[in-house]
């Protein structure tokens, strides 16, 4: 049976120095607002919890602003420290492999999708261990086709264990 | 008049889009088909740029700068079409 072992919700993502998605508000609902025509990116911080087991995935909750049609792509990456990692935190960064996915968007603006990505590449990561998850929308179609159009609100992600 | 660079339609379509979703409205087509409405749309006017000089009375027809007459015509466009703006 999966577990939630993480839920990131906007008001706890932190940025890049460039291109990352704009925090809003949509209809008093806390939420990210990534772009249609540039890859975007937030992160948030999390200590692995004990018991994590099995394979991870990232369920990415999200609604179109304007988008009736088309597919969105989301990416999710993720940086995962272990004590006495040799890894300089102030200088360096070291996420695995992007895991990505892609959706049909809903036919009505505003109505909910929610999009379950596999963290096939998963940095190794363990209990305990200081971790860092990028999400960002992949908007430029790198890994697969994303058409819809206008910004793509985010609104949570839910990392579930022993999927 | 030539039409935009590559770099300006694709930032006019950018802008096009975070306009559509500030306002919340609803969008039919994918980013690919709206893009190629933007581009035609940027085409047509570089087609048709005589015949709308031509169709300006004088005296502002010489005596109004390029800008002055686009910025004419993009008030009337937005005043006829577009709300919220």
């Amino acid at each position: 049976m999966a577990n939630t072992r993480a839920e990131l919700f906007p008001e706890s993502a932190h940025f890049p120095s460039s291109n990352f998605p704009q925090v809003v508000t949509v209809n008093a609902r806390p939420a990210l607002a990534y772009d249609a025509s540039t890859d975007e990116t937030a992160y948030w911080t999390a200590f692995a919890p004990q018991g994590l087991t099995g394979t991870m995935n990232a369920t990415v909750t999200y609604i179109m602003a304007s988008a009736t049609s088309g597919s969105a792509r989301w990416g999710v990456q993720v940086e995962a420290v272990t004590d006495g990692d040799a890894l300089d935190l102030d200088a360096t960064t070291s996420f695995d492999t992007a895991n990505t996915g892609g959706a049909t968007v809903p036919g009505t603006a505003g109505y909910i999708d929610q999009l379950a990505i596999t963290l096939t590449n998963a940095d190794s990561i363990a209990a305990g261990d200081y971790v860092r998850f990028a999400v960002y929308r992949d908007a430029d179609g790198t890994s697969g086709t994303d058409d819809a159009t206008g910004d793509a609100y985010l609104l949570g992600v839910e990392f579930r264990d022993g999927v | 008049m030539a039409i935009l660079s590559d770099a300006d339609r694709r930032d006019l379509w950018a802008q096009y889009m975070r306009d559509i979703s500030d306002l919340r409205e609803p969008c039919a087509i994918n980013k690919t088909d709206l893009r190629a409405a933007l581009d035609a749309m940027d085409q047509w006017v570089s087609d048709n740029q005589a015949s709308f000089n031509a169709a300006i009375p004088l005296p502002a027809r010489t005596a109004l700068t390029s800008s002055q007459k686009a910025r004419g015509l993009m008030l009337v466009i937005s005043k006829r079409f577009v709300k919220g703006v």
